[in-house]
């Protein structure tokens, strides 16, 4: 087991820079998840701690060691690969031992090994299967196997479950969850997708065009992003952003209209910064923090335009003025008597965004 | 026949026609003429008098014998040359791919008979390159034309110097289609470069390779070229006298088609029985 360390790590592909100094600390033992949309670097800083890509600056440690200069197979790492990169033309149990038996290990540990990986993902039964003769999800056990046998300090997923259906995702997402428990290893795992992002980490880091945007704790970061990015990539359906303007400023607060809502106005508390009057902001508001209309402090009215029904909730598509806005309702089986209905928001529950994005507090 | 087929049948007649006079027709009338004597005329039906000839026959034995030699040495040099070109082709270290890519596949495209003259010049006993280069590192001169050995050697130089190439860029289609992953892979697993050459690029690469060797396996079986233009006629007194030649031999030189078709046949017979050993040897495991 070992701690990762990234110190203003660099990638730039000839003179184009695609992560601009990374700075993280993952703890021995922690899951940590890069998440961000396609083209953020992710992948890139998740192949650099591999070492299957130079570091262009800074550094990398793991167990305390900077490993910047090391080869790959000396890291102590092992890597799952999102296209399972087994070996084509070998057994499930070929595939497994390979880098051992290449490496002239003693054949009693190799084969305890494989058998240990086997039963923990419950492959014993593929074990003279070669890949092609597997489904999705076996073949990404079998990746995972692969990794086990290494016996690694670190491991590391590339986006692993992204080529399987939705209901295997979430089992291989639980297994992978039990994975962790049970070995107790540093995971550092990069996946594109929030809700993988939630469930497995112990902290996110959410990336951006190559920039570290906020590292946290999942609920951390959906209740508390540091910028408009953050919020609008965690959570599922995503945060609403609605127009505001600041037409009134104290010391502890800031009350806002909402330019395009007839000019419905919220006071929102503040601590930290307090924006002139005139300034132009973004009210962000969750589609779960909509409330029945009298319920909050602004009433704002809408008219249902598409409505998801989810049996437990429904999220309804309003056009809400220019904007469209997503809001969960309780399921109701009756049909509503009509389109338009009137929602309201606490300004406990809606967070403030400055023209930049950044977090207003 | 429904109608709709009757007029996709009727499309494809003007094709077919032409298949069944020129493709097919000659495929059975030259199985067929192999049962003639057709030395003199008019030809008459015998059906062991060319087929009975082909089991005594010194001269097919010895084109047998050359032509097997050929397949046997030639081939495995050839596609492993072309495995090796191939790989360096691939490698990312290399510049200016694009122009390798193109000079290795240039011999296909040069002319036979020019590639031939050059040959021979560039082996000839006193003016040729090779024997100058070879004399200036003090080595004799060699008789290329004179001599079996050297002439065989020359044949098969002169085939691996044509087809190598062609082999090598289907090969580099096969190497290219290997995902960089697997490697990845290997390299976290700390499997050395050359170990994943024999223990990944090698199987991965078999389908490719096995079907390189078939396409040069017939290519070889039909070899006539080199040793009529290169080695004259299959020269020094039939040294390098293959089927391909003896088949020419026969059924143009001495207008003996009956003969030239049992040749003909056997060279068929023999390029798909040793294919379909390939084939089988090289099979895929259940």
């Amino acid at each position: 087991m070992a701690a990762v360390t990234l110190t203003n790590v660099v990638k730039r592909f000839g003179t184009f820079e695609v992560v601009h100094g990374a700075n993280l600390d993952i703890a021995d033992g922690e899951f940590v998840v890069f998440v961000g949309p396609s083209g953020c670097g992710k992948s890139t800083l998740l192949r650099m701690v591999a070492g299957l890509e130079d570091i262009s600056g800074g550094e990398i440690a793991i167990g305390g060691k900077v490993v910047n200069d090391v080869e790959p197979a000396d890291r102590g790492i092992a890597m799952v690969f999102q296209s399972y990169a087994l070996y084509p033309h070998m057994t499930v149990e070929q595939n497994l031992s390979f880098g051992l038996r290449m490496n002239g290990n003693p054949k009693a540990d190799t084969e305890r090994r494989v058998k240990r990986a086997a039963e923990i993902l419950c492959i014993d039964e593929l074990m003279q299967r070669r890949p092609k003769q597997l489904s999705g999800g076996q073949r990404q056990r079998v990746a995972i196997g692969r990794a086990i046998v290494r016996e690694p300090q670190v491991f590391l997923f590339d986006e692993p479950l992204s080529n399987l259906d939705a209901e295997l995702r979430v089992q291989m997402r639980v297994e992978i969850s039990r994975l962790h428990k049970e070995l107790g290893v540093t995971m550092i795992y990069v996946t594109h997708d929030q809700t993988e992002a939630m469930t497995l980490a112990d902290r996110i880091v959410v990336l951006k065009a190559g920039n570290v945007e906020q590292i946290g704790a999942p609920l951390d970061l959906y209740d508390d992003p540091t910028n408009r990015f953050v919020a609008g990539f965690i959570g599922s359906p995503k945060m609403n952003f609605i127009a505001a303007k600041v037409v009134e400023t104290s010391n502890s607060a800031a009350v806002v209209e909402l330019v395009n809502h007839g000019g419905a106005r919220l006071r929102k508390p503040l601590c930290e910064a307090f924006p002139t009057v005139g300034t132009e902001v973004m009210l962000g508001v969750r589609p779960e923090h909509f409330f029945e209309a009298g319920e909050g402090d602004c009433d704002i009215p809408v008219k249902a335009d598409v409505a998801e029904h989810l049996g437990s909730v429904s999220y309804v598509y309003a056009d809400a003025g220019p904007e469209e806005l997503i809001i969960e309702r309780e399921a109701r089986r009756q049909r509503a008597s009509s389109d338009h209905f009137t929602v309201s928001i606490k300004a406990e529950r809606s967070l403030l965004f400055d023209r930049t994005g950044a977090r207003i507090r | 026949m429904r109608y709709r087929n009757a007029t996709a049948y009727r499309f494809l007649t003007p094709y077919l026609l032409i298949f069944a006079i020129f493709w097919i027709w000659p495929i059975i009338s030259s199985f067929l003429i192999s049962f003639q004597a057709t030395r003199t005329v008019p030809w008459r039906f015998a059906p062991t008098f060319n087929w009975g000839r082909l089991i005594g026959d010194p001269a097919f034995f010895n084109a047998l014998k050359n032509t097997l030699l050929i397949l046997v040495i030639q081939v495995p040099v050839m596609i492993s040359l072309a495995i090796v070109m191939a790989v360096l082709l691939n490698s990312p270290l290399l510049k200016a791919r694009g122009l390798y890519r193109f000079a290795f596949f240039a011999p296909v495209v040069v002319g036979e008979v020019a590639y031939s003259a050059v040959f021979r010049l560039m082996f000839s006993l006193d003016f040729g390159i090779v024997n100058k280069l070879l004399n200036s590192v003090g080595l004799p001169k060699i008789d290329w034309f004179s001599n079996v050995t050297p002439a065989m050697a020359l044949i098969m130089i002169a085939v691996t110097w044509r087809w190598a190439g062609y082999n090598a860029i289907i090969i580099l289609a096969g190497l290219q289609s290997i995902p960089d992953d697997v490697y990845e892979a290997a390299t976290l697993d700390r499997v050395s470069k050359v170990k994943q050459f024999f223990h990944i690029t090698l199987p991965l690469l078999k389908p490719v390779i096995v079907f390189c060797a078939v396409l040069s396996i017939i290519g070889t079986m039909q070899l006539f070229t080199e040793p009529f233009l290169i080695t004259e006629r299959g020269g020094p007194g039939g040294g390098t006298e293959t089927l391909g030649l003896l088949l020419y031999r026969q059924g143009f030189r001495s207008l003996n088609f009956g003969y030239a078709s049992a040749v003909a046949y056997t060279m068929a017979g023999l390029a798909i029985a040793i294919t379909l050993v390939q084939l089988w040897l090289t099979r895929e495991p259940k």
